[in-house]
């Protein structure tokens, strides 16, 4: 899969989690899921489960420490579908 | 192997820890009576039941057989010195520090100024930052880990803040709780419910003279649940058993 379709599709899942409206017009891989898109980090798991659900995939509780920005939700879910 | 959902501590960090229990221990013994004197006689607040809680809570730490993490609903700001109280005496703590409870506090609330800094840091606190720095919330999540594993009491509430309802939020079990049990091989979890009986939502304080009514419940959630699904139907489990015991209270009042 190519990561454009991937960064396409992890904006979808976050869409209705996102509360700053104005940051995910102009979301990029630098922006910080929780800083800048103001996701609540309590629902950063439900985001983190949708992508396992939509990639089909499985992410390691280590990994999900990992995931800041969208970039590196782009990087993991790559590395994870090979 | 599947990997620990939380990594152990690191060296430093458990120096550091050690440290602080080691000051908590020679200083709560003159921290917490006071603290409880303020509730009982400052504020004027009363827990009906109180030498049957902490006879159950006595007999839990007595006669456990592995670790423990104390797991409780949430409505006021001071939801961890009445558990606290609640569920020992100073004297009893002064014999058994390792069942006072470490606590979890607001960093933004409780340790904002020096002096309320040092105070958490007497009363076995980890402030964290809810909403903060993925880094920094897992490191106190490793605190938690390590100080359970070492056989010390940790209080969490699992609806990561005050219920907004001021019911048990069953859709708000926060997945942190899970990583941490997850973590602590053996673990059970003690479900601690404490309401005022005038609390009506939540709030910064009780009121003044309130009165207070608490159950317990000893459980070991299992899940056959890998990853973070696994650490979501552990914490949901262990809110859902508060949500019972809510029910239960409120049974016991009708």
């Amino acid at each position: 899969m190519e990561s454009t379709e991937i960064f396409e599709r992890v904006v979808k899942i976050l869409t209705p989690y996102v509360k700053n409206q104005q940051a995910l017009d102009s979301v990029k891989l630098g922006t910080h899921i929780l800083d800048d898109l103001k996701v609540n980090s309590a629902r950063l798991v439900d985001v983190v489960l949708e992508f396992e659900d939509v990639f089909d995939i499985e992410i390691d509780d280590d990994d999900v420490d990992k995931v800041e920005t969208v970039g590196n939700a782009v990087e993991l879910i790559e590395a994870k579908t090979g | 192997m599947a990997s620990r959902p939380i990594a152990p501590l690191g060296p430093a960090e458990r120096r550091k820890l050690a440290l602080q229990r080691g000051v908590s221990r020679w200083l709560s013994p003159i921290a917490f009576p006071l603290i409880a004197i303020a509730l009982r006689y400052g504020l004027g607040y009363r827990i009906e039941g109180l030498r049957q809680l902490r006879r159950s809570y006595r007999r839990i730490c007595l006669e456990r057989d592995g670790p423990f993490m104390i797991c409780a609903n949430h409505l006021t700001m001071i939801d961890s010195f009445m558990i606290a109280w609640a569920l020992g005496s100073p004297w009893w703590y002064l014999r058994h520090f390792s069942s006072l409870p470490w606590n979890v506090p607001e960093r933004s609330i409780f340790a904002g100024t020096a002096a309320m800094r040092a105070a958490v840091y007497v009363l076995k606190c980890l402030p964290i930052e809810r909403g903060g720095s993925r880094a920094e919330v897992m490191r106190v999540l490793r605190k938690l880990a390590h100080v359970i594993s070492n056989g010390e009491v940790a209080l969490i509430f699992p609806e990561a803040g005050r219920s907004r309802t001021g019911r048990v939020n069953l859709e708000s079990a926060a997945i942190g709780v899970g990583r941490v049990y997850r973590s602590v091989p053996r673990c059970q979890v003690l479900c601690v419910y404490l309401r005022g009986d005038r609390q009506v939502s939540y709030s910064g304080m009780p009121v003044r003279g309130e009165v207070f009514r608490g159950s317990l419940a000893l459980i070991e959630p299992k899940t056959d649940q890998a990853g973070l699904r696994g650490s979501r139907d552990i914490a949901q489990q262990i809110v859902a058993r508060l949500g019972a015991l809510e029910q239960e209270y409120f049974d016991g009042r009708k």
